[in-house]
């Protein structure tokens, strides 16, 4: 308990040191003071500052086992006052053992009571304190464990996010790869050489650092050109970048969902020809994206969409600490999202 | 001959299916459809055998045009999605095949196709592909030449009618080939209540439950309609209203 009370043993060995050292020097110096011979005085207080130090030892072992709690609390007073008393008699014994002046023994008699009255309410107050202080402590650990166990699993959480690949679309791939091979070879090559790209991306080791918008949109343009192997009679895309949006950072990973999710809802939303629109523009000190793609408003989507927006509202909110990054927006015919990326100077 | 069409809405996926049938020359391939719209009007007017259908479609999935077909051909699923393997079984498909597949695993769909078309199973068909218990918050039907996509949630009843399911919405009444029990195993996790036989009530619409005679009630809705409450039905509307 005392051990625990202070971050080091060693402090707490001093501490118990310099305790009894003082509650000695207290002793010696009072009994001195009102008149006790100074042999008499210095055995008193060489017992005295035994049964204290003894006492405290006792109670430290007791309390390092059991804590009370609730209904048991009154242990916490009584424990300190059986052992204070026992601690009395023993001193009171101990000194007439080895002194045989009467009169003093009939003085230390008369002040049995008020001897362990002040070793009683010293023992609960060392107790108390050491209780509360090895609580503190134990708090700050756990707290700084709690800490702990929350990055970690941010982390995790974070790299599953950005990893999270739909496996469709790799089955849908080598399918259309599969296709190709016999009518096209030379454009199932290009697409293998496309997906290993792809893929590569989604493994890269400095995952979690930034990447220039430029860089990124290296990446989508690659899944982009994948989909448009599969579904080139319908699909299209618009990119207007700002030059100076280019050089911005970005998140890896962060906007290839969006436009996995917008060209997936344009497809199996409507079935006419589906025009993605990405746009991005430095607004203050952010980069700002907006990604919209045609919506049936009348038409009831199958379940288990957004799973994509709030993935990426995850991860926002586990980057940044925000969850006002991202936007949508159901117009007549387009459905539109609007991501804001902050820049850090 | 065999009359087949394919279904899918990437040409690729599609072109796959024709090269593979090439090897086969008792089948006649009839066209490729892109959707399910298109597939459920070419279905209706040429009448394929056979059909390879992809799930994952625009608006409309392969399943939900599947139970709007009213003399179902024989299906063959081609998907790249494994989690619809078991739905395809309940649709009583001749096969599922997993994208990409191999020449092999393709031709075994064929054989599992010509073996059942040879033993003549093709009686119950219709009923069982309706009977698909795919879970799901959405309900697809057909009025006249029309695809209507209806969302759970917008419904206020069904009613049973005879072979079919009567949909009642604010907008109108929309009949489907279906029966209630089917229905009730699809809508299992939603806010529909089985209180009769013949009903089953989406419980928000609900404005109050009265007694009719001794033992009986009825159920009045917000829209002003009444509909009746069997016993068990009832002690199913209090347990689910927790009354």
């Amino acid at each position: 308990m005392f051990s625990r009370a202070f971050s080091k043993p060693t402090t707490a060995n001093w501490v118990i040191q310099g305790a009894n050292l003082i509650w000695f020097l207290g002793t010696f110096l009072l009994l001195s003071f009102y008149g006790v011979e100074t042999e008499y005085a210095l055995a008193d207080a060489i017992l005295f500052t035994l049964v204290f130090f003894g006492g405290v030892t006792v109670l430290d072992r007791i309390f390092s086992f059991y804590i009370p709690k609730g209904s048991n609390n009154w242990l916490l007073l009584a424990l300190p006052l059986v052992i204070s008393a026992l601690g009395i008699l023993i001193h009171y014994y101990l000194l007439g053992f080895f002194i045989s002046d009467t009169d003093f023994l009939q003085i230390q008699k008369s002040m049995v009571i008020l001897r362990s009255a002040i070793l009683w309410v010293t023992f609960t107050l060392v107790t108390l304190i050491a209780l509360v202080v090895a609580k503190l402590e134990l708090q700050e650990e756990s707290q700084k464990r709690e800490n702990m166990m929350k990055d970690l699993s941010k982390e995790a959480e974070l790299a599953q996010l950005r990893q999270q690949l739909q496996p469709h679309f790799l089955f849908n791939s080598l399918n259309s790869i599969n296709a190709l091979v016999m009518s096209k070879p030379d454009k199932a090559r290009e697409m293998v050489i496309q997906l290993s790209d792809f893929l590569r991306g989604t493994i890269r080791k400095d995952s979690h650092e930034p990447v220039t918008l430029k860089e990124e949109l290296g990446y989508l343009q690659l899944y982009l050109d994948i989909e448009k192997v599969r579904f080139g009679h319908r699909l299209d895309a618009d990119f207007k970048v700002e030059e100076e949006a280019e050089n911005l950072l970005v998140p890896q990973l962060l906007i290839q969902p969006l436009l996995e999710n917008a060209i997936k809802h344009g497809l199996y939303g409507v079935t006419d020809e589906v025009r993605i629109r990405f746009e991005a523009k430095k607004q203050g000190g952010y980069l700002e994206i907006t990604l919209e793609n045609p919506y049936d408003k009348e038409h009831t989507a199958q379940s288990g969409a957004g799973f994509g927006l709030s993935s990426v509202a995850r991860r926002l909110f586990l980057l940044y600490g925000r969850k006002d990054l991202l936007s949508t927006e159901k117009l007549s015919e387009v459905f539109r999202v609007n991501l804001k990326i902050p820049q850090s100077k | 001959m065999i009359r087949t069409l394919i279904i899918d809405d990437e040409p690729l996926a599609a072109g796959v299916v024709e090269e593979y049938l090439t090897s086969f020359p008792q089948f006649e391939v009839l066209g490729t459809c892109h959707n399910g719209f298109q597939g459920l009007k070419t279905i209706q007017e040429l009448k394929p055998d056979l059909i390879f259908l992809d799930v994952q479609m625009p608006k409309i999935t392969g399943f939900e045009m599947l139970e709007l077909v009213d003399d179902p051909p024989a299906v063959i699923f081609t998907t790249a999605f494994d989690e619809y393997a078991v739905k395809a079984f309940d649709a009583k498909a001749i096969d599922y095949l997993l994208k990409p597949f191999s020449t092999e695993r393709f031709s075994q769909a064929i054989d599992r196709f010509l073996d059942q078309r040879s033993a003549g199973q093709s009686t119950d068909e219709s009923e069982t592909i309706t009977a698909l218990a795919e879970k799901s918050s959405r309900l697809v039907v057909r009025v006249k030449n029309e695809i209507k996509v209806i969302a759970t949630s917008e419904v206020i009843y069904f009613e049973a009618q005879d072979d079919y399911v009567a949909i009642h919405t604010k907008d109108g009444k929309y009949l489907k080939k279906l029966t209630m029990k089917s229905l009730e195993a699809s809508l299992s996790e939603s806010p529909f209540v089985r209180c009769h036989r013949s009903y089953m009530v989406n419980m928000d619409q609900i404005s109050k439950i009265e007694p009719y005679e001794k033992d009986h009630y009825i159920l009045k809705l917000k829209n002003g309609e009444t509909i009746p409450v069997s016993k068990s039905g009832y002690s199913r509307l209090r347990q689910v209203l927790g009354i």
